[in-house]
């Protein structure tokens, strides 16, 4: 088991989801984690919930005085940190010709603008030697009906990871994508995927389920471990096998 | 707990460089691990360093009959296994595409990609459902690099495989994943006629990211996570890990 003993890591967007349950899973190696989110008493809650030596900050990612309070904390409290995780982000789906430049700038400023000035604002706090690890989507490489804007800001996110692996190798901080399928989180609730809609998506998926927060966390520890030193650059779908096309078999 | 705590893995190619290393690591996380190579005495040497936990078998991946003699071998000690590792291959000659004889031609593919095949075809009864199949792949699979033409080939040939059984074998809840690595510092390019002070180092950093070539534990780390339950949502994926390599600069 990799230990992740004296590592700070931070995970945006950490109060539910993918983000608390690899908040967890990085607490259970050994680390020292802050988790950020929008609503004060939810990451109070979930800092409780994870226990020591978990952290909190409460902070919107896509508003950038937030981001830099965020960064300016950081700094104070720890100096440097080793990972960060980028994992807040905002769906909304409905087709392309019905969306409002508010919600276009709502998905973008959360999903893109929002983890570029992240990173671009907690970088100097980050490391040499450290990584970041970014959450995308499988949408990033799809075409789903639905999720254009969705699609495109993780796209960009995908984009943003690859430029990055190629700018911080100087520093030797090694940045990594992770296109997970479709997770059971309350991002699902809150969209209100029906049941008949959970066993279409789990038929779909070759594994037959849909896939837990714990998947996706499995991989970003690795990745954000020493056992994943000569990954950089690289794309990790985590989906079940969902993004192999069938072409026309069923 | 070790992450492959009682599974019984076989790993093809498995007495040097990216095998070897893997079967290491397979053992330390709590595995039994057969070795398969070419070499008699290189296959044997290599188990015996690797320790109880190891077995060694002779056999050539591009011959159906070795595989055939390997299966039954492995069907009568153990009956099932849970990890197969199709990890032997070469590289073959490199040099320009009006080169390329039959012969070089035919080794290449009859090794990376006919071997697999039948390997994997045969190995499946002996798969347990839900087990997990690792193929090692190249970032080549994916790029152009001059003089390695039937390489890139059979390695691109290798991950269609991967992602095909990754939906052919559900009703098994087999999980099918490939590796697709940059640069290791392994044999295979020593064998390749790459001189070994451009394999140990210098040259190839320059182009890596992370400069440097991998060591070949650092794939192992990889496959051994895909192997592990940790990875049960991890299907007909393509990974690769190559310090960063295969992000294209363009002009920069």
């Amino acid at each position: 088991m990799t230990s992740f003993k004296d590592k700070i890591v931070v995970i945006t967007g950490g109060n539910s989801g993918i983000g608390y349950t690899t908040a967890a899973s990085f607490l259970e190696k050994g680390a020292k984690v802050l988790i950020t989110g929008r609503n004060p008493g939810a990451v109070q809650q979930a800092v409780y919930a994870l226990g020591h030596p978990a952290e909190g900050f409460k902070a919107d990612q896509s508003d950038l005085k937030e981001v830099r309070r965020l960064a300016d904390y950081i700094q104070g409290r720890f100096g440097t940190i080793d990972s960060l995780f980028i994992n807040a982000g905002f769906a909304a789906v409905g087709p392309a010709d019905a969306l409002t430049e508010e919600e276009y700038d709502k998905i973008m400023n959360t999903n893109f603008k929002g983890a570029f000035f992240t990173i671009q604002y907690i970088l100097p706090y980050i490391k040499d030697g450290g990584s970041i690890t970014i959450l995308s989507a499988l949408n990033a490489n799809a075409g789903m009906p639905g999720t254009s804007a969705l699609s495109a800001s993780k796209a960009a996110l995908n984009s943003l990871a690859r430029t990055l692996a190629r700018e911080l190798a100087g520093r030797r901080i090694r940045v990594n994508v992770v296109n997970p399928g479709v997770i059971e989180t309350p991002l699902l609730d809150k969209a209100g995927l029906t049941e008949e809609a959970r066993r279409f998506i789990a038929d779909k998926t070759p594994v037959g389920r849909l896939g837990k927060p714990a998947d996706v966390a499995n991989l970003v520890t690795f990745l954000a471990s020493e056992n994943a030193g000569f990954i950089t650059g690289a794309e990790y779908n985590v989906d079940g096998g969902l993004f192999v096309h069938p072409l026309i078999a069923s | 707990m070790l992450s492959l705590e009682n599974k019984i893995a076989v790993v093809t190619g498995g007495n040097s460089g990216i095998g070897y290393a893997t079967a290491k690591d397979f053992i330390e996380q709590g595995a039994n691990v057969i070795i398969t190579g070419r070499n008699e005495a290189a296959i044997n040497n290599a188990a015996a360093t690797l320790g109880p936990q190891a077995e060694a078998f002779t056999a050539d991946q591009s011959i159906l009959a070795d595989t055939k003699k390997l299966t039954a071998f492995i069907h009568e000690r153990y009956k099932q296994i849970d990890i197969l590792f199709v990890n032997a291959g070469i590289t073959g000659k490199i040099g320009p595409f009006s080169e390329v004889t039959e012969e070089n031609f035919d080794e290449v593919m009859n090794i990376n990609t006919k071997g697999a095949f039948f390997t994997i075809q045969q190995f499946l009864p002996l798969i347990k459902d839900g087990g997990t199949i690792i193929l090692l792949s190249s970032v080549n699979a994916l790029s152009g690099m001059p003089g390695a033409i039937v390489y890139n080939a059979s390695k691109a040939a290798l991950n269609a495989f991967g992602r095909t059984l990754s939906r052919e074998l559900v009703s098994r809840r087999i999980r099918v994943n490939t590796v697709n690595p940059g640069p290791v510092k392994t044999d295979i390019l020593i064998k390749a006629g790459i001189p070994e002070e451009v394999v140990a180092g210098k040259d190839f950093a320059k182009s890596v990211p992370v400069g440097r070539s991998a060591e070949a534990s650092e794939i192992a780390k990889l496959v051994t996570f895909l192997a592990s339950d940790n990875a049960q949502f991890i299907n007909g994926a393509e990974y690769n890990i190559d310090g960063g390599l295969f992000v294209h600069p363009l002009l920069g």
